[in-house]
């Protein structure tokens, strides 16, 4: 069993978030990024599955300041190859990355594909879905869970108001996962340490980044303060009655 | 004249039969030193040599001065009593032995003639009452009055070990008694009354008289020899062990800090993950545990929940040294909530009088854990965080100097300017929020006293004193690197910090402070020291009737007990010492990283225990802390126990600053 686990880094939200002089993006000098949560907990169900069954398990990231360490990470808690993307990521979208990882993970011919089914940083169509079109392969996405049984899967998929659909899907696919079955295990800096004298980071240069078909910012803003909200004043019941009137008023009662 | 005739009434058979039983004796000892001292060699070495003078010296005090044993009164004496009592006897009886089969039987003249004679039997009667008062108290203590730190040994057969060893010993003095008492009804010296217990021991016998007594002699006798050779042979393979693995204990222990711990076993693993792993000096300690259960009684853990004995885990940890199966050592032997209760406090090393040093033990089956990223959640994260942003917080490190806004004037930059004083903050009083108006505070007592003194700002990391006790060694080795890479490019002449756990390790651990390159104070080390020095003179004298809590690393680690009260008297309070105060303080619980672990089910905090404690005292209506972490327990304590009336928390700093 090949497993390939791609990650993505996304701000890490400690810091405060500014906005670029052009409007459109943020402000990357006072940026620290951060393993997207989510992907960390698809790392750690790819280390649950090779505990559990063997195999071989592939954490590929594109390049960003803090990538190695993470990857390092990965090495010790039990991932065998380490790939990093090179190049300009400064403008990468999605479907830019989804593309780029498609294909380096066309080569790697793994059976299973396991990303964070959601990032916080953009909205614009998650890369596992992206990914899993451009490799022709089945899609589900908020998994919290992963069955294997011999050239399919069996993943339990979260629904919203706490539905869980067991869907079985042939392999290869692409998983989106929601939460591994534990949370992502601590690594000793020991650990890392050594890790890092051992372990190697293979190197993919990546030159044409094809973001088309993804979204294109117009503008990007802090929450702005509008005047929308009317605080009512007074005693529970006088409150209550004010509310009554302006459903009357607004036709709703 | 009054001379000692040994082997009074003994056939030269039993003579001889008695050398034969002592030759099988010295080999089945022997034999039992050595496989005990090759379980030892089983560990790894660690280097214990040097300061030959110290360590025999210590060896006067604690073993012939029971200097330690006798910090508790009852059981105390009744120590003290049965370990002269018997070191006399066995003594005399060597004496005996020399004088019978060396000096008499070669050279042919004896020393205990004479008045030499007559001291020693007084001497040997009278002090042996000394073991039977000893005794009596040992089975009055065990059986009687029964103590809760005597109980519930979580190796059953131990109950057993305890109570032959009193049996043995109650029998070996009364049959030693009876003998000389038979010896006296039969021959009726003249010198009889100066064995005054032998004598009225005779006085029962004299009616049944010859040969009936003579009889009775040589049978009580036979009886008497085979107990002592019995204890002989089994001091070894039981409790009396300790007569031989205690001294070695206490003349092995180290003498580093007490605040250095010793680095992470790296091989195979961080940590200790099976027992060989331990150093020998680690098993020794085991083999030295008495089950006397001081440390139990101390012990802030188990005083809140009954979790972890550290007595429970001594003779846990030596039982298993000797399983036949071994269990594993993490989850069979010992479980994860034990190891992660200990807060570090060293209670328990200050009272054992094996000196053992139970939490290097704790710390290196941490590492273990660690190793094994075997966790709970929140102890994870803050360990995270800690790497991440050089603070448990999880807060920017960039706003680690926030606190400072609006200072007038600014905090210096000690990495931009030369400072005399470069002062670490700490996390806590860096990042909790209920805590900065306490740190801006100090700040403003360093201003008015003109103290040259600048901060590190978003450079400082924690200072990794409980990401090191927590097992962490990578990561305590990480911090260290980041906070000696800034401190070694800034000019300053001595390091201050209001935290008692940065102050230990900065002060014990830095490599970077190698030879104390840099002196480190505690706040109320350098206020201590500007008062003496004329510096910081107060114009008000409070008048507060105040206690003061002894924070555990700066306490018991490194023996700072004076400056926090003579600055607190100096203030114009009157300071109510709380029954667990200096080397007896009793932790808040938050120490050892337990600061950042979930909360298990408690009985008592030990936070809220030491709230009570200094509420029963009469008058007192402020609690004085001198740690941040101290407070921010302490503060939450007085709510849960609902004291806020009654008792009011305050930093040492506050005093200060009123007072000025
Ligand atoms: C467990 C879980 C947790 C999530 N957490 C977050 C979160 O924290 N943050 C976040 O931003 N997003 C979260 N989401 C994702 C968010 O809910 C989805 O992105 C969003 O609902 C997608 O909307 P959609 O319209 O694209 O698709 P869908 O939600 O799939 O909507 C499709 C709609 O079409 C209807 N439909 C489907 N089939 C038919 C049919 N045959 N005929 C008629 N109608 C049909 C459905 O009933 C539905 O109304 C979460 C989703 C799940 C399941
Ligand atoms: S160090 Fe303190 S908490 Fe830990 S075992 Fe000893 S007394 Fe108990
Ligand atoms: S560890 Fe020390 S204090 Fe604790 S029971 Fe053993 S001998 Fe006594």
């Amino acid at each position: 069993m090949k497993i390939a686990v791609p990650i993505k880094f996304v701000p890490d939200l400690v810091e405060e978030l500014t906005i670029d002089p052009s409007g459109t993006a943020l402000d990357t000098t006072w940026l620290r990024l951060i393993i997207n949560e989510l992907d960390d907990h698809a790392v750690e169900q790819a280390i649950l599955l090779k505990e559990r069954s063997g195999g071989e398990v592939t954490v590929l990231s594109a390049e960003a300041d803090g990538v190695d360490d993470f990857l390092f990470t990965a090495a010790a808690k039990g991932a065998d190859r380490l790939i990093k993307l090179t190049g300009d990521f400064s403008a990468a979208d999605n479907h830019a990355l989804g593309r780029a990882f498609a294909d380096v993970i066309k080569e790697l011919q793994p059976d299973l594909i396991l990303t964070g089914v959601q990032a916080h940083n953009d909205l614009d169509g998650s890369v596992g879905p992206l990914l899993a079109e451009y490799l022709g392969l089945p899609y589900v996405g908020y998994v919290a869970g992963i069955a294997l049984d011999g050239n399919k899967v069996v993943a339990r998929k979260e629904y919203a108001g706490g539905l869980v659909a067991e869907v079985e899907v042939k392999l290869p696919a692409v998983l989106g996962i929601q939460a591994a079955e534990q949370p992502p295990r601590y690594v000793a800096y020991s650990k890392i340490r050594q890790v890092m004298g051992t372990a190697k980071i293979e190197e993919r240069p990546v030159s044409n980044l094809e973001s088309s078909g993804g979204v294109v910012v117009g503008r990007l803003f802090q929450p702005e303060v509008a005047e929308r909200a009317t605080m009512l004043e007074g005693s529970p019941e006088d409150v209550a009655d004010k509310l009554v009137g302006l459903f009357k008023e607004l036709g709703t009662l | 004249m009054p001379i000692r005739e040994t082997f009074w009434n003994i056939p030269h058979w039993a003579e001889i039969a008695q050398y034969i039983a002592a030759l099988v004796t010295a080999i089945i000892f022997i034999a039992g030193i050595t496989r005990r001292v090759l379980r030892w060699r089983k560990g790894r070495p660690e280097k214990r040599s040097g300061h030959f003078w110290k360590r025999i010296g210590a060896l006067i005090t604690q073993v012939f001065g029971q200097q330690r044993t006798l910090d508790e009164k009852f059981p105390g004496i009744m120590h003290f009593s049965i370990f002269w009592g018997m070191l006399v006897l066995a003594a005399g009886t060597a004496l005996a032995t020399i004088d019978w089969d060396v000096t008499h039987l070669f050279f042919g003249f004896q020393i205990l003639k004479g008045g030499v004679y007559i001291a020693f039997e007084l001497m040997l009667d009278v002090l042996g009452l000394l073991v039977v008062l000893g005794l009596g108290m040992a089975i009055y203590r065990r059986y009687i009055a029964r103590p809760a730190r005597l109980q519930n040994f979580p190796v059953k057969k131990l109950a057993g070990d305890d109570t032959y060893v009193l049996v043995m010993l109650a029998f070996i003095t009364l049959s030693g008694y009876l003998t000389e008492g038979l010896r006296l009804a039969v021959t009726q010296p003249d010198w009889a009354p100066w064995s005054p217990v032998g004598n009225a021991i005779a006085a029962l016998f004299l009616s049944l008289g010859d040969p009936t007594n003579q009889t009775l002699h040589l049978i009580i006798w036979g009886m008497h020899i085979a107990t002592a050779f019995g204890v002989l042979i089994s001091l070894p393979f039981t409790k009396l062990f300790h007569i031989f693995s205690v001294p070695l204990n206490i003349y092995f222990r180290s003498l580093e800090p007490a605040g250095a711990l010793r680095a992470a076993n790296m091989d195979g693993g961080m940590g200790v993950k099976e027992w060989t792993q331990f150093t020998w000096k680690q098993l020794l300690d085991f083999e030295s545990c008495t089950r006397c259960g001081r440390c139990q009684d101390v012990c802030p853990a188990y005083a809140s929940a009954q979790v972890l004995s550290p007595r429970n885990m001594m003779v846990k940890l030596d039982d298993h040294l000797w399983e036949k199966k071994p269990r594993a050592l993490h989850g069979e032997v010992v479980s994860v909530d034990e190891l992660w209760a200990c807060t570090t406090c060293r209670a328990c090393v200050q009272v054992c009088p094996a000196f053992i040093d139970h939490v290097t033990t704790f710390v290196d089956l941490r590492r273990h854990l660690v190793d094994q990223g075997k966790m709970d959640q929140m102890l994870q994260d803050a360990l995270s965080n800690l790497g991440r942003y050089g603070n448990s917080f999880g807060q920017s490190d960039r706003m680690r100097a926030k606190w400072t806004m609006g200072l007038q004037p600014p905090v210096k930059d000690a990495r931009r300017e030369q400072v005399e004083y470069l002062w670490f903050v700490g996390d806590y009083a860096s990042y909790n929020a209920t805590l900065t108006d306490v740190t801006r505070k100090t700040a403003e007592v360093f201003h008015k006293l003109g103290l040259n003194f600048g901060i590190l700002y978003e450079s400082e990391r924690n200072s990794g004193n409980d990401v090191r006790r927590v097992g962490e060694e990578g990561l305590f080795e990480m911090l260290v690197d980041k906070n000696s890479q800034v401190l070694s490019k800034c000019k300053f002449q001595a390091i201050v910090t209001t935290d008692p756990h940065s102050y230990n390790t900065l002060k014990n651990e830095y490599p970077a402070n190698g030879n104390g390159r840099y002196p480190v104070l505690h706040y109320s080390e350098l206020l201590d020291q500007l008062i003496a020095a004329g510096k910081l003179k107060f114009s008000k004298k409070l008048g507060y009737k105040v206690t003061y809590h002894d924070p555990c690393y700066l306490g018991r680690y490194n023996g700072v007990y004076d400056a926090p009260r003579r600055v607190i008297e100096a203030t114009g309070c009157e300071l109510v010492e709380m029954p667990r105060h200096r080397e007896r303080g009793f932790c808040c619980g938050a120490g050892g990283g337990r600061i950042w672990m979930e909360e298990k089910e408690v009985k008592e905090r030990p936070s809220e225990s030491r709230i009570r404690e200094a509420v029963a005292l009469e008058g007192v209506q402020t609690f004085i802390v001198a740690c941040p972490k101290d407070l921010t327990m302490f503060r939450d304590a007085v709510k849960t126990t609902g004291n806020e009336q009654r008792l009011e928390v305050k930093d040492l700093i506050d005093l200060v600053a009123e007072a000025l």
